[in-house]
């Protein structure tokens, strides 16, 4: 599976899947394995685990779309991160899985008229992923900084819960760990069913006739082009190159206009312990306050403990001579605010604008706030809030400091996670699909990504961007049989 | 609903110096000032290797972003023309204005996140630790 | 079953002559009622006047000389330590001695008011009490340390961040961290935290709030889905019983509010059916206005604080658009508490209560 010259790409092919992260793979596999001919095409470049150090910038580099330095202009702006690599954001993530919670299935039926997504049918799905992907919890204890989350929360009385992930161990030592991303997993099974996957590609653009695509310019990293004409196309890109691409071709009917994220803002913690792990991330979440504030732990290497500290570097900055007993935690929202991504003609990449509402700002604020005090809990002898002007928190009545000096402006927010730019939904006046992917006015032009979701689901995506991918590949299956 | 029924999106408007816009210099010159600023004792050597990757990062942004860095930078490197260097990144270290500071802010999360990955031991003053 | 300390020798009962003081009073000197006690109850009242009134209190549900409980009005201010004169004097012989601490001002006339009676008044009973070797104090609190909730679904854990609403809620932090320091030197003290309560006793403005509701003249600000929890008096009185009594660790703090909040719409349209079964004259009209206005008067509130003044109306206009709603949950579960009376019921006991005392609405 290495990078191609357009010379090799076929030049015709039954299904064409844009895009091999979560979305593509499955789609890849499901299709691959039900006999029909499918080329993938991948943007980034193939890199093997092992290859790159986690959370590094080497990884940033290679593995996420423009070194990992990609934002949503607004006040403020959020930084966000893409996956741009064979296996998409699956190769990236914390690997944590989480299902589709009930109350977001059945809002995304009642809500925006999805058929067809009962709870029983999607959970099977489910099964089947965390069969696949080996979902299981560590053995043996969690890392310090994971406890400290969980030990915190429990002297609250707070709700938390030790999350599994896709991974499986060869012994009882967690660092035996194998992630279970998409180019372990879903997409040898792919290759092995014939699918061909193709990386170092861009799909530019699909060239339609009426309500038919029926061709990918494609270019590589040098420029060169060529077309790949399909029967039918799975636009896979990711929340923000899916509705780009499809704006691209042509197509905007609510395509690119709901973007939706988890909102998320950060604290550095002190411990007298040296807890630190600069490689893995703790799998505990606090889910006291679902759906709509979570917390977890984030990525805490010496380079991100220096930049979590750097919004209030004046005061912050002694701690990082301390980074081995630092670690980095989040407060997540699922934002009610909405954005935008707009594909400019001649701009090869989109705009992407996101507002964040005062509400999201003040449970934010509150959130972060939380936050800190489990961490006081969990024994934190510190807390530094990364926002410009933040006190350094030591006892409870510092949180009132922190609040008071918390305004958005003045925050460093980021997400991970993204969708709802190309909706599914029952009503074609306010989705950009119908229930299974399909865009509206077309024949043959599927989205099967997080785009697809139609609003943030409050927790870890990955699961229901499989399930629902998987979902909608086999009711693909069912109505066109080759 | 209807879809538009082109083909071909509008043709594509040629910048010919958009690729190489901002121009390295002036985002290499910016970046050495805020990090000497904020960084004082980094030695030479290793502020050039975060000046040289933060000049690739910056280079590597989207291009909205990098065309929007790219004329805050123009900006920057005007009055820095007028009022000194120095200065000017001093007062913009302290008192942010606005976009100015989301480009302070990039190349300050740039730099921070270089340092101390490759020399953790790194003072907060920047001064090679051990 | 929660386990229980038996009635106190002496109780202490600051702020007796106000809302919850006089309730206080009332339930723990009816003879006839659950939280009677024998023994002797020393009220702290601010003025002479407020002495008789609440003897008054106190004989309106039938207490006497015979039945049982003491009761000793001590005329004092807790503004200063000598402020206190005789409250704690001579308790040495007496017995179990608890303090339930109600005294604080709200809506002050003076700013300085706030952190004079609130902070260092709970500074001056608290190491007073336990100079005195009290065995457990009770310290009412209220929701504004924590501050308002982040949008209407949220609710308040029994643990929350500070997030002091203006100058009344940096006083009654102050209020608890500086209890929480005689915690440290050995006071067993517990902390209440009751939002916006109601009921019998209430103050003038809570029957200018029944007024404006009557004439459809209270602004009910955005939407009106936004929550407020509120306790009724006998809920509060039997949670300040119950921290009081049940043992549990020192420093704890409780939520104590009816079982579950109200939406503003819900609150108005409560109180006009109550307000129309009582035979007064409800308007049908609704004064409703944008949110923005309640977001102008907060912030004229915060920069008018700042500058020392204080305006009762703007200060209520500028809360009034916001969720302050709270979690009972861990009360019911170390205290027992459990909260009978809810919104219809209590607002109509509120209104007789008006009209027995022959008060205007």
């Amino acid at each position: 599976m290495s990078d191609r010259a357009p010379a090799e790409l076929p030049d015709h092919v039954d299904v064409l899947v844009i895009g091999s992260g979560a979305g593509g793979a499955t789609t890849a596999a499901v299709l691959a394995e039900a006999g029909r001919d499918v080329l993938v095409v991948e943007e980034g470049a193939m890199v093997r685990q092992g290859d790159v150090v986690p959370f590094s910038l080497d990884q940033m580099d290679r593995q996420y779309r423009a070194g990992g330095v990609t934002a949503a202009i607004g006040r403020p702006s959020i930084a966000y991160t893409e996956g741009c690599c064979v296996g998409g954001g699956t190769e990236i993530n914390s690997g944590l899985y989480r299902k589709p919670p009930a109350a977001v299935l059945d809002r995304w039926r009642r809500h925006h008229g999805v058929a067809d997504l009962t709870e029983a049918a999607l959970f099977d799905i489910c099964d089947e992923v965390e069969r696949d992907l080996s979902v299981q919890r560590m053995p043996g204890a969690a890392i310090g900084a994971s406890e400290a989350l969980r030990r915190g929360a429990e002297r609250l009385g707070w709700a938390n819960e030790e999350i599994p992930r896709w991974m499986t161990y060869t012994s009882a030592d967690v660092s035996s760990g194998r992630r279970q991303s998409m180019s372990e997993t879903y997409l040898p099974r792919a290759t092995s069913a014939g699918a061909v996957l193709v990386s170092g590609h861009r799909v530019d653009r699909l060239v339609r006739r009426h309500d038919r695509a029926v061709a990918a310019l494609v270019s590589d990293r040098a420029g060169r082009t060529s077309t790949v004409r399909f029967r039918d196309v799975f636009v896979c890109g990711g929340a923000i190159q899916s509705p780009a691409l499809l704006q691209r071709s042509g197509l905007r009917h609510r395509i690119g206009r709901s973007l939706a994220i988890h909102p998320t803002v950060k604290l550095t913690a002190r411990f007298d312990d040296a807890l630190n792990v600069p490689d893995d991330v703790p799998v505990h979440q606090v889910t006291e306050f679902t759906p709509d504030l979570s917390f977890g732990g984030s990525a805490s290497s010496p380079g991100l403990i220096a930049l979590a500290l750097s919004d209030h570097w004046s005061r912050f900055g002694d701690a990082i001579e301390e980074w081995r007993h630092l670690a980095i935690y989040y407060a997540a929202i699922t934002g009610e605010g909405r954005g935008r991504v707009t594909a400019v003609p001649g701009l090869r990449d989109p705009v992407v604008t996101y507002r964040l509402t005062r509400r999201d700002a003040a449970l934010l604020n509150r959130g972060l706030a939380r936050l800190a005090l489990v961490m006081l809990e969990a024994g934190a002898t510190a807390v530094y809030p990364s926002f410009r002007n933040a006190p350094i928190v030591t006892a409870r009545r510092d949180l009132a400091t922190m609040q008071a000096l918390f305004a958005i402006t003045r925050v460093s927010v980021m997400t991970v996670h993204l969708c709802s730019t190309v909706p599914m939904g029952g009503d074609p006046a306010r989705s950009a699909t119908d229930s299974h992917g399909l865009v509206h006015g077309t024949q043959n032009i599927y989205v099967n990504d997080a785009a697809l979701l139609p609003d943030a689901p409050g927790v870890n995506p990955q699961a229901s961007v499989m399930a629902v991918a998987i979902r909608n590949a086999r009711r693909f299956l069912d109505r066109a049989p080759s | 609903m209807k879809q538009e029924r082109g083909e071909s999106d509008p043709p594509t408007i040629v910048l010919p110096r958009m690729a190489a816009f901002p121009p390295p210099r002036l985002i290499a010159a910016f970046s050495d000032r805020v990090i000497a600023n904020d960084l004082p004792a980094l030695p030479d050597e290793r502020r050039a290797d975060v000046v040289a990757f933060a000049v690739r990062r910056i280079a590597g942004l989207p291009t909205f972003m990098r065309l929007g860095v790219g004329a805050v930078a123009l900006a920057v490197g005007a009055a820095g023309r007028l009022v000194g260097p120095d200065r000017l990144v001093a007062v913009l270290a302290q008192r942010p204005i606005l976009v100015v500071r989301d480009y302070v802010r990039l190349v300050r999360s740039l730099s921070y996140a270089y340092v101390w990955e490759h020399w953790p031991a790194t003072a907060p003053d920047g001064s090679a630790g051990e | 079953m929660t386990a229980r300390r038996a009635d106190p020798d002496v109780t202490v009962v600051t702020g007796a002559a106000g809302w919850l003081g006089r309730a206080l009073i009332a339930a723990l000197s009816d003879p006839a009622g659950p939280h009677h006690r024998s023994g002797e109850i020393r009220a702290l009242v601010r003025h002479r006047c407020d002495a008789e009134l609440v003897v008054e209190t106190a004989t309106a549900v039938g207490h006497t000389a015979s039945s049982g409980t003491r009761l000793v009005p001590v005329v004092g201010d807790v503004r200063t330590e000598a402020g206190l004169g005789d409250l704690f004097a001579d308790l040495a012989d007496q017995g179990a001695v608890d303090v339930i601490h109600t005294a604080g001002v709200i809506h002050p006339r003076t700013l300085s008011d706030l952190v004079e009676v609130n902070a260092r008044g709970t500074e001056h009973v608290a190491a007073a009490a336990r100079a005195a070797g009290a065995r457990r104090f009770v310290h009412v609190s209220s929701n504004s340390p924590i501050g308002t909730n982040p949008h209407p679904d949220d609710r308040f854990r029994n643990d929350e961040p500070y997030h002091p609403y203006l100058g009344y809620g940096r006083s009654k932090m102050l209020a608890e961290l500086r209890l929480q320091d005689e915690v440290g030197r050995g006071l067993d003290a517990v902390i209440v935290r009751p939002p916006w309560f109601y009921g019998r006793y209430q103050p003038s403005r809570q029957t200018s709030f029944f007024t404006l509701v009557r004439t459809g003249r209270f602004p009910v600000v955005g939407d009106g889905r936004q929550r407020r929890s509120m306790v009724y008096v006998d809920n509060l009185v039997q949670g300040v019983v119950l921290a009081e009594l049940v043992h549990t660790p020192p420093g704890r703090t409780w939520w104590i509010a009816d079982a579950d909040p109200y939406s503003i719409n819900e609150i108005v349209a409560t109180v006009k059916a109550a307000l129309g079964d009582a035979g007064f004259d409800v308007a049908n009209r609704q004064l409703r206005l944008p949110r923005a206005v309640s977001r102008v008067a907060y912030a004229l509130d915060a920069a008018l604080q700042r500058s020392g003044r204080y305006n009762t109306q703007l200060h209520v206009l500028g809360e009034i658009d916001q969720t302050i709603a709270c979690d009972i949950t861990v009360a019911r579960r170390e205290l027992g508490y459990s909260p009978v009376v809810g919104l219809a019921d209590g607002m109509a006991a509120s209104i007789a209560w008006c009209v027995e005392q022959g008060i205007e609405l």
